[in-house]
């Protein structure tokens, strides 16, 4: 991006689908300089390229809060929808229902999901509805100057008043006991880690949670808090480190020694590999998973990685017994029935 | 008129042939409690008359409440067509001993009481004439088990032998009603003939009241509006239902979801309208404007409440100009009111929706046809406007039977509006901007997600002609004085008003919706009383060109409406000029029953005395 005028110029490096990188940008960003969520939409934009999604057929979804602002600055080839406060997910299920060939990538915050919107993210999990939700975790309301989210842990502190003392909410553990068939916790500076886990969450079918802890260097980040930076580097436990390898890629040529990972495969063939850091987590098991977050959250870390995948359960999609062509590109024959089908019908009430 | 006691001595009662037959003019209330299986036999009756080719109209008052509470049904017959429920009743049938005392105190002298004598309540008034019938007793000598629901058919039975409706038509109406269900078909004639045979044996006729076969039903049929919405919708080619369920609206998602197996399903079994039953009002809000969005045609059924949580989203849809359909079938508020009564209280809130300078198209059919026809031109609307577009029924209309002709086809292919789909035309247009006025009618292009044409992020926020966020003072301006060129510029292309004009164009009444089976009893009545007024019944928002035009004609003009405030009244103060205000008086009542004819006849000769005083 700061690319000195003097530099050689060097082939510019294409994706598997001929796209530059420069294909998956989009505006300069306008939230405070050295914000997590800035570093989250260069993954984002690192992930869709690497995945070679052709930019345009991506959907970018957002509700209303410091982190669905940034839909602007990614992706700047995909139609996008920044709707109401907490309500992305209800508008993503009525345009996914119609058109299912797009990926819905959704980003939210604490405030956005944990609070105003927990209802609507709760029941797009429950319908397994076909997205990737990345929250953007600071455990603050940003664009409303500093007040404390529902993700914030009792003691929190601010500048200035009381400290909190309500109970965080913990979207993870929340979306595991909701059967959420993709769970992960990631830190905004774990830039390979989080860039695997979305490579993975765009390839899978089925409703992908990525919960980030993101931290606001504005409202959050004395180092007491367990969102700063120095909080997170210092306190964060990798389940594993993740790794995403595209079905077109052998897998030979992934560099973990065989007996020190485990596969998961995703619906398309591909892969993610999990580095086992930590060898006992099986991801298929919500309680080791409900474990493993119980754990840290006792011992005040962070447990980052892929907590809970199921790849079995049918999505909304599938649930709702659509043909294979998206409603929106169906014939005007298809939709309205014939004169003689409404014939029928009244013939019917005539006759009883 | 004479009173026969319980079990009294009925030989002593006057001969129906010596008084004066009241021949298919009068009504039957039924009173019963809810849950019991009484809807069914009270449409079988409803059914047997209309088979008999009587005018004849049924009005459902019943409880919020599965079971146990009090309902009443109300079967009016009407040589002259009147549908409302009359101003009083003639027959009372009385099964319910919750609401024995206050069913017998309104009834006036001379009434007609078929009563059963097993429900433990005396029957007090002499002044009526009375038919007892043992009918819980009889109804357990059929089946025990089923003995509440035969009960119900016993009174049936009982009414057709003192009427003289048709055996055939009855036996025809049980057919229909349980359409190839055998043993419930042979119970309820068996029940049926019980009732007749009692009336047979113990009754002597002795009130007035009989009916006469017509011939003004050939052809026609009976169907809810509801059921009217929900098939108009299937044939304008919706894609996505959501819904949340909610009285008085329910039937409508629910007839939606019944015809898909039928009239929306491909060769491969699959559908081509997706339904989500959402999580609340605001996720279905959500759902139907997310389908817009892709490019599908998306709609909502919901009433005053989920339109009440619809508001944000409704402001975004206006703002962002996504193709919406929300249907509200108006029932009783404020708040969570009489949610089983029936009044026109939402008109103002759906045109105005949500925070900020809005205005919102609104379809107000008052017919079954006008159901069907707006349920399929509502999404034409909403594509061509680029704008959530309301459908205004009421629990009236949407949840009570009406008679039809039946309904006509489509007459014009699906206007999707101005949006683009095709990579050629759209690299013909010259500086694309989602919301640029190229045509000068404030309706701009669009382009799809997935399309890769222009695209833009979508937002609530202040843009510019090119989707990109703006909070620039002429910007703002130049946008939101667009939007209002915009649904202005649809005044004469939604449905025009239907005029009934007298010669004289001395009094006009302006009214909308479900008055509309009303109205002409209400004429009726106020022309009796020396005045001809004509009629103009609107049928959309913002208001048609004609109706100004109608105003300008009248002397006096009066808005009638089912509702406290006099929200159309309200609406037409605002917008017309200057010079025709003050010439436009509202008449609002509502009390949650359907409207009676005789109380906004009343209500509209004050009125005139009032301004001609």
């Amino acid at each position: 991006m700061s690319d000195a005028p003097a530099r050689k110029a060097r082939p510019v490096k294409l994706n598997i689908i001929d796209q530059p990188v420069d294909a998956y940008k989009g505006g300069p960003s306008s939230l405070c300089p050295g914000c997590g969520h800035d570093q989250i939409s260069s993954v984002i934009i690192k992930a869709a390229w690497e995945n070679g999604i052709e930019p345009h057929r991506i959907a970018k979804m957002s509700g209303i809060g410091c982190s669905s602002k940034t839909p602007a600055y990614y992706l700047g080839q995909s139609h996008g929808f920044n709707t109401v406060h907490g309500r992305m997910p209800s508008v993503t299920t009525g345009a996914a229902a119609v058109n299912g060939e797009l990926t819905y990538l959704g980003v939210s915050g604490d405030g956005d999901s944990a609070s105003i919107g927990i209802g609507q993210l709760i029941h797009a999990i429950r319908r397994n509805l076909d997205m990737v939700y990345i929250v953007e975790n600071n455990g603050v309301y940003g664009l409303t100057k500093g007040q404390y989210s529902a993700t914030a842990e009792v003691g929190s502190k601010k500048k200035k008043g009381r400290p909190n003392e309500q109970q965080p909410i913990d979207l993870c553990a929340l979306a595991i006991n909701l059967g959420c068939t993709f769970v992960a916790r990631s830190f905004s500076g774990s830039k390979k880690q989080l860039t695997a886990l979305l490579k993975a969450a765009m390839a899978h079918k089925g409703f992908a949670l990525i919960d980030v802890i993101s931290p606001c260097v504005t409202f959050n980040n004395n180092d007491e808090s367990y969102r700063s930076y120095g909080y997170v580097k210092e306190n964060e436990v990798t389940l594993h480190m993740p790794d995403y390898i595209p079905q077109r890629m052998p897998v030979e040529e992934v560099e973990v020694p065989e007996g020190h990972f485990v596969d998961i495969t995703l619906h398309d063939g591909s892969t993610i590999r999990l580095e086992t850091i930590d060898a006992e987590h099986d991801p298929s098991n919500a309680v080791a998973a409900l474990s493993a977050l119980h754990k840290a959250d006792s011992e005040d870390h962070h447990v980052t990685g892929l907590l809970y995948f199921d790849g079995t359960q049918p999505t909304m999609h599938e649930a709702l017994n659509l043909p294979e062509t998206a409603l929106i590109d169906l014939e005007v024959s298809d939709l309205r029935p014939s004169p003689e089908a409404l014939e029928e019908v009244i013939a019917a009430f005539r006759d009883g | 008129m004479r009173s026969v006691g319980p079990f009294g001595d009925l030989k002593e009662a006057p001969r129906g042939s010596d008084m004066d037959s009241i021949v298919n003019d009068f009504t039957i209330n039924i009173a019963t409690a809810n849950g019991t299986g009484s809807q069914s036999a009270n449409l079988i009756l409803l059914q047997s008359l209309f088979n008999m080719g009587i005018e004849v109209s049924g009005k459902n008052l019943f409880p919020s409440n599965i079971s146990g509470l009090p309902t009443w049904y109300i079967v009016r017959l009407s040589d002259a067509g009147y549908q409302a429920p009359g101003d009083r009743t003639h027959i009372q049938i009385l099964v319910n001993p919750a609401t024995w005392e206050d069913d017998l105190a309104q009834l006036e002298p001379g009434s007609v009481v078929i009563w059963n004598t097993n429900a433990k309540k005396p029957m007090e008034r002499e002044d009526v004439i009375s038919y007892p019938v043992p009918m819980t007793k009889m109804a357990r000598g059929v089946n025990a088990k089923l003995a509440r629901m035969i009960t119900n058919v016993i009174y049936v039975g009982v009414l057709a032998e003192m009427l003289g409706i048709d055996e055939a038509a009855v036996v025809e109406a049980i057919g229909k009603q349980f359409k190839g269900k055998a043993s419930a078909i042979e119970l309820n004639t068996t029940a049926f003939h019980l009732g007749r045979d009692h009336a047979r044996e113990h009754f002597t006729k002795a009130d007035p009241y009989t009916v006469e076969a017509r011939g003004s039903n050939k052809g026609r049929f009976f169907m809810e509006g509801n059921e009217a919405t929900a098939l108009g919708s299937i044939f304008g080619g919706v894609q996505m239902l959501a819904w949340y369920p909610i009285t008085p609206s329910s039937s409508v998602a629910e007839g939606i979801i019944a015809w898909i197996p039928n009239l929306r399903t491909n060769d491969d079994g699959e559908a081509t309208c997706a339904v989500v039953q959402a999580e609340d009002e605001l996720s279905a809000a959500g759902m139907v404007i997310g389908a817009g969005w892709a490019g599908a045609r998306g709609m909502t059924a919901t009433s005053g409440p989920g339109i009440s949580l619809m508001q944000e989203f409704i402001g975004l849809a206006y703002f962002a100009e996504v193709p919406s359909v929300f249907w509200d079938v108006n029932r009783v508020g404020p708040s969570t009111g009489l949610p089983t009564r029936t009044q026109q209280s939402d008109l103002q809130m759906l045109y105005e929706g949500s925070h900020g300078d809005t205005q919102h198209i609104v379809l107000i059919p008052g017919t079954v046809e006008e159901c069907f026809e707006f349920g399929w031109r509502a999404f034409d609307v909403a594509e061509r406007f680029q704008t959530p577009v309301f459908g205004l029924s009421d629990l009236d209309l949407g949840m009570n039977r009406w008679a039809s002709e039946g309904f006509t086809y489509p007459d014009a292919p699906m206007d999707r509006g101005k949006v683009i789909r095709e990579r050629d035309i759209f690299e013909a247009m010259e500086d694309f901007g989602r919301y640029r006025d190229v045509d000068g009618d404030g309706i701009p292009y669009r382009t799809l997600p997935g399309s890769g044409m222009a695209p833009i992020l979508y937002r609530g926020t202040g843009h510019d002609p090119y989707g990109v966020y703006s909070e620039k003072a002429h910007v703002y301006l130049d946008l939101m004085q667009r939007l209002r060129r915009k649904i202005d510029g649809a005044r004469d292309h939604l449905p025009a008003p239907i005029i009934r004009e007298e010669e004289e164009c001395d009094v006009g009444i302006i009214y909308f919706g479900s008055m509309e089976n009303t109205i002409q009893e209400i004429d009726d009545i106020v022309e009796a009383k020396g005045r001809k007024v004509s009629q103009c019944r609107v049928r959309s928002l913002p208001l048609h060109s004609d109706i100004e035009a109608f105003c300008e004609r009248h002397k006096t003009v009066i808005v009638l409406e089912i509702n406290r405030d006099g929200q159309l009244w309200g609406i037409m103060r605002r917008e017309l000029p200057n010079h025709l205000v003050n010439r436009v008086h509202s008449v609002a009542y509502s009390d949650g029953m359907p409207p009676r004819a005789s109380i906004y006849a009343d209500l509209i000769m004050k009125t005139i005395e009032e301004v001609e005083a």
